[in-house]
């Protein structure tokens, strides 16, 4: 995967990946490009001055959407000397525009070659892995006299990228190049623009009329401004908390990804690069942890995840009636159906989550109408649950995928092939079911409840969804409860067995409200216990068990996206200092990572190296890692919607001093929450 | 009947289609054969559902051979995919076309969720 030292910046879903000096030379190894629906359309990008080479000085990514390359020619052993310096602006808008600056240090005048190799192998996004031995289609590359065109084609389907430079060059089928003289002090510049096109047999961009997104650097500058001063200000003495918080805000902005289909209104996408696009299950659990900040994302999250809830049954996509989407993806592998993805329906966490962000977003905005808007959907995804998702007739969200090929084995979020298993390590056959799921649906079915009887005017209804949660609750708590470990099970399997490790996921039960109150104390004190507590944050996996591995991606590593939902959950059932404990591990642990929290991170415990143990991943920042701070503020400082206006009930360890958080928005207007840390986290480990 | 004609037929008779409940505008369906283009013009009133065979102006216009666009409304072929691929044309509205994909038919052989019970039974 892309290394540490790659460079990023996008915009929506166009992004560039490159080295330190903004060269792009793609390998299996290192996916750098230029990318844009899901395509890859520039693999190489390298510069050169008279035949060599450029060494970085050093970069700056100014913003999500731009960086600058201070570079000199020759290697790293006497660039001392350098007489050139070169700078490369760049900023990704729409388009990709990068502006070259060349000075001439020198009291004699040079003569300068100067080049860029160009070229693109349209790969796949799902393919940027691969070594690329057969594309089915046909690559060319046109030089004309003020453009190069490198282009794709296979059937209709046809992808090119156009480069054009401001100044006169001379393009050739592999690049492009000046010729330029320079006296003492002066210097040269040229603008290069790099448009990437999707093209129908009409001539037509796919995305055309489609880009509201700014592309202007200008215009993206001011959107950045305006989206952190609508957001709630962050005070507090404890400095970290600021920064993250800053963090976060502006990752947050940077994920923010307009789909095809909504007209320029933004969603967040899951991760950056390799994932912006639309995820049903990232994007709606990243809606409820910011939606005391960001409440609009939720809106548009349920609006486009409601029209494309799925009608029918459709093998290949794992689509049903009222399913709501996995995963949508717009390059070749879904366009030929190589992958299922247009879009891919496989997740049966996704169509509960829909139905208790709806009812959270409520809360908060008081946004009836939506709530009116949305009723044929909630609906649709609670009779999914019911009818079509309990494959095996027990009343239970079970999951098996019926393409076999490229569909999804595992179907919640733990979604590796090995994170649901037997206490002895093996794994269980399909169906599947796992625990947190079941306590969605019973969540899904509270909160529809209330909506029935609130806004729907449907009473009945409201009294037969809370007469099936009670059911459900039941039910649950008799089957998935493991007697020798006083714990929930982590999954079923067809026969009702048990998948009796203990694990993280009993975490989420408390959110959902699942848990019999006489054994939440129980649940709690596994999650803070030893086992599953590494000092950082709750594993995914406890420690002792078979399958354990405290880098195993669903198996031991500690999620922070999965400790804030958890915090949250033992808020629910009065466990505020426990809560506190795991919000300030985790708060703590963004610290190593400047304030941005990756995907997942080591389940060392927290004495023995010291330092969280990042887990190597393709994808930073990632949406619901981004979420996870503001999840914590929410959880510490027990921000709650109560009958209309704002709850506010801190719990903060003694270290975090005061917090203040201003302009909270909802159906109360902007409120302020105000915090002082009085919770002694050593006495809480004491005792 | 064609599967084509059948199914726009089928969408004048329902009359009301509770999906597009909240889609209101026209839809243009152009199937070019050669010279030859055949015109059906799907008009939605918030789910209310008028076909006519005429060349009008439209929100959305989407261009296809007849071939592939009986092989989407049989649902052997996927719109969402066929736009992708180039295969298929949208001039205006984009959403008017994701919406009204959401009532073509599935795949004929899809059978739906494997109910381990039913299977049992079977």
């Amino acid at each position: 995967m892309a290394g540490t030292d790659t460079v990023r910046i996008l915009d929506g879903n166009t992004f560039v990946v490159s080295e330190d000096t903004g060269d792009i030379e793609a390998t299996p190894s290192e996916p750098t490009g230029l990318f844009a629906i899901d395509t890859r359309f520039l693999s190489k990008w390298v510069l050169t001055v008279n035949g060599e080479r450029l060494n970085a000085l050093s970069y700056d990514d100014l913003q999500y959407y731009e960086a600058r390359f201070f570079l000199v020619p020759g290697m790293a052993t006497h660039y001392i000397d350098a007489k050139l310096s070169i700078i490369r602006e760049r900023a990704v808008g729409g388009s990709f525009r990068e502006t070259l600056t060349i000075l001439n240090h020198d009291e004699k005048p040079v003569d300068l070659e100067i080049r860029i190799d160009a070229a693109s192998d349209f790969a796949d996004l799902f393919q940027v892995k691969d070594e690329i031995l057969n594309k089915k289609g046909e690559i060319y590359a046109e030089a004309e006299s003020d453009r190069l065109r490198l282009g794709y084609r296979r059937g209709n389907f046809k992808r090119e990228t156009v480069i054009q430079s401001s100044q006169p060059a001379r393009y050739d089928r592999n690049g492009l190049a000046f010729t330029v003289h320079l006296e003492p002090n002066e210097q040269w510049d040229t603008g290069i623009d790099v448009q990437t096109f999707a093209i129908g047999p009409g001539g037509r961009d796919l995305r055309m009329g489609l880009r509201t997104h700014g592309v202007e650097r200008l215009a993206l500058q001011q959107d950045l401004e305006q989206w952190i001063a609508n957001a709630p200000k962050v005070n507090s003495e404890h400095r970290e908390v600021c920064s993250t918080y800053r963090r976060s805000l502006i990752d947050l902005a940077a994920l923010r990804f307009s789909p095809l289909s909504l007209g320029g209104q933004t969603l967040p996408a899951a991760g950056l690069p390799w994932f912006m696009t639309m995820f049903g299950r990232d994007s709606i659990l990243t809606c409820l942890q910011v939606l005391p900040f960001a409440p609009d994302l939720s809106k548009t999250t349920l609006r486009i995840l409601g029209a494309l809830q799925g009608t029918r049954f459709d093998d290949f996509r794992d689509e049903d009636p009222g399913r709501i989407l996995h995963e949508m993806r717009y390059g070749e592998t879904a366009a030929f159906e190589e992958q299922p993805h247009s879009p891919y329906y496989g997740s049966v966490d996704a169509t509960p989550l829909f139905v208790v962000l709806l009812d959270e977003y409520e809360k908060w905005t008081g946004d009836v109408a939506l709530v009116k808007e949305l009723e044929r959907e909630c609906r649709a995804a609670l009779k999914w649950v019911d009818a079509y998702a309990d494959l095996v007739g027990n009343g239970y969200i079970w999951y098996e995928r019926r393409n076999t090929d490229t569909g999804l084995e595992n179907q919640c979020w733990k979604d590796s092939w090995d994170s649901i298993s037997y206490r002895d390590g093996t794994l269980p056959p399909f169906p599947r079911a796992t625990c947190e799921v079941q306590g969605y649906a019973y969540d899904a079915k509270m909160r529809a409840a209330r909506l029935a009887r609130e806004f729907w005017d449907d009473p009945a209804y409201a009294d037969q969804l809370e007469r099936e949660a009670a059911e459900l609750r039941e039910r649950f708590n008799r089957d998935w409860w493991v007697a020798d470990g006083e714990y929930y099970a982590l999954g079923l399997d067809p026969d009702g067995r048990h998948c009796a490790v203990l694990s993280s996921n009993i975490g989420h039960l408390l959110w959902s409200g699942i848990v019999e109150p006489d054994r939440a104390r129980k649940i709690a004190d596994h999650l803070l216990g030893p086992r599953l507590f590494s000092g950082w944050g709750v594993r995914t996996l406890a420690e002792g068990e078979v399958r354990y591995n405290p880098i195993g991606y669903h198996n031991g590593t500690i999620w922070p996206f999965d400790n804030s939902f958890i915090a949250w959950g033992l808020r629910r059932y009065g466990f505020a200092d426990e809560a506190a404990v795991i919000a300030n591990g985790i708060l703590e642990a963004a610290r190593y990572f400047d304030g941005r929290l990756p995907e997942a991170f080591g389940g060392y415990p927290r004495d023995l190296t010291k330092f969280p143990v990042e887990y190597p991943t393709a994808c930073s920042p990632q949406a619901w890692s981004t979420g996870t701070p503001l999840l914590l503020i929410r959880t510490m400082l027990g921000l709650e919607p109560h009958e209309g206006h704002l709850a506010v009930d801190p719990r903060l360890p003694v270290g975090m001093g005061r917090i203040e958080v201003l302009d909270i928005p909802g159906r109360w207007g902007k409120v302020d929450a105000f915090a002082r840390g009085r919770v002694d986290l050593h006495q809480l480990a004491a005792q | 009947m064609d599967a084509t004609t059948k199914f726009f037929e089928d969408l004048d008779r329902r009359g009301y289609e509770p999906l597009l409940a909240k889609t209101s505008g026209t839809l243009r369906f152009d199937l070019h054969e050669g010279a030859h283009t055949t015109h059906w013009l799907l008009h939605i009133d918030r789910g209310n559902l008028r076909v006519r065979q005429e060349d009008q102006e439209a929100n959305t216009v989407v261009g296809t051979a007849p071939r592939l666009f009986g092989e989407l409304v049989s649902g052997r072929e996927n719109v969402i995919a066929a736009l992708l691929r180039g295969d298929m044309t949208v001039l205006g509205d984009l959403r008017l076309v994701l919406q009204v994909e959401r009532i073509f038919p599935g795949p004929p052989n899809s059978r739906g969720p494997h109910h381990a019970f039913q299977r049992g039974a079977s």
